[in-house]
């Protein structure tokens, strides 16, 4: 249809609408740019945050996978105690062993018998 | 390097910019912004009513085709992908809302050097234009201003809305047809 010739309804539609087609606004390139970098600086934050999230996650199942169970801490407690006790009888002994250096050598009766024979 | 006057077709030295914006170029970011933004407002003003909200989405819509600068293919044009990003914010901010957008729409008429009979008839037209198409259901609404008021191809329109050329015109002839009812007043019965 020819746009002369066009209804009116068509024609004003038309016109009503172009005159809203375009809508400029100052400065607005300007205030994208800076929503953009506090974007960008946004998610730099949140893949860091993620990044030492994901870093400190790791290392704790790492400590958690290496530290000793209960039960193996409660076999080395008594491994342990066992170790100090064996040390300390260890010690009790050696003390028995050394008082026994200071034994007389020479027996009572072997003394006597020497005491008892005449010209001695 | 943005900055260059650029001898390129708009639709080519889109895709140039958008490289460069890929890049991290602001210049360039600005270059697109200051080419597309006039546009977008219009469209986004005739969806939600509202120019403060047309900014915000419009806003909106630029922050998010800088997050996908890298992974845009030039496949469609980029004036089309804007306003495919832009429609499903719309969408968006009316689920957000759970209402549709506002009848009681800002109006700034430019009636240029027209009389000023001639220049309050064109106000009282555009004001009634207004609330129609605000009263339009969302696909309604969404194809007549794509196919008037912004001169879009049907293949673009289907592109954006992401439906078959045919729901386009349907939706499009539907439209005409109730805005020729509610505004009956002004052009009788159709």
């Amino acid at each position: 249809m020819d746009k002369a010739n066009r209804p009116s309804f068509e024609r004003d539609l038309a016109a009503s609408l172009s005159r809203s087609r375009e809508v400029a606004v100052m400065g607005f390139a300007d205030r994208v740019i800076t929503a953009v970098r506090a974007d960008r600086r946004r998610r730099n934050v949140v893949r860091w945050s993620s990044f030492v999230t994901a870093a400190a996650a790791c290392v704790a199942t790492i400590l958690l996978v290496q530290s000793p169970s209960e039960e193996t801490l409660n076999r080395q407690t008594i491994a342990l105690v066992a170790r100090e006790e064996s040390a300390h009888l260890a010690d009790l002994l050696g003390i028995v062993d050394d008082l026994s250096l200071l034994a007389p050598v020479a027996e009572k009766s072997s003394i006597v018998d020497v005491l008892a024979t005449p010209g001695s | 390097m943005a900055q260059e006057e650029s001898m390129l077709p708009d639709d080519e030295d889109d895709k140039r910019l958008m490289t460069l914006v890929a890049a991290g170029d602001d210049d360039a970011l600005r270059l697109l912004v200051h080419r597309h933004h006039a546009r977008l407002v219009g469209y986004l003003r005739g969806e939600v009513g509202s120019q403060a909200t047309a900014e915000e989405l419009a806003m909106e819509v630029f922050i998010r085709l800088h997050r996908a600068a890298g992974r845009w293919r030039p496949e469609a044009k980029l004036s089309t992908y804007i306003i495919h990003i832009a429609r499903n914010l719309v969408l968006n901010e009316w689920r957000r809302r759970g209402r549709k957008p506002t009848t009681a729409l800002e109006f700034a008429a430019d009636p240029g050097d027209q009389s000023q009979a001639s220049a309050r008839r064109v106000t009282e037209l555009d004001e009634a234009f207004q609330r129609a198409i605000a009263q339009l259901p969302p696909e309604q609404r969404t194809a007549i201003l794509l196919v008037v008021q912004q001169e879009l191809p049907y293949e673009d329109i289907a592109q954006i809305m992401e439906v078959p050329v045919s729901s386009v015109k349907t939706w499009i002839h539907r439209a005409r047809a109730r805005l020729r009812e509610l505004l009956k007043d002004f052009y009788g019965p159709a």
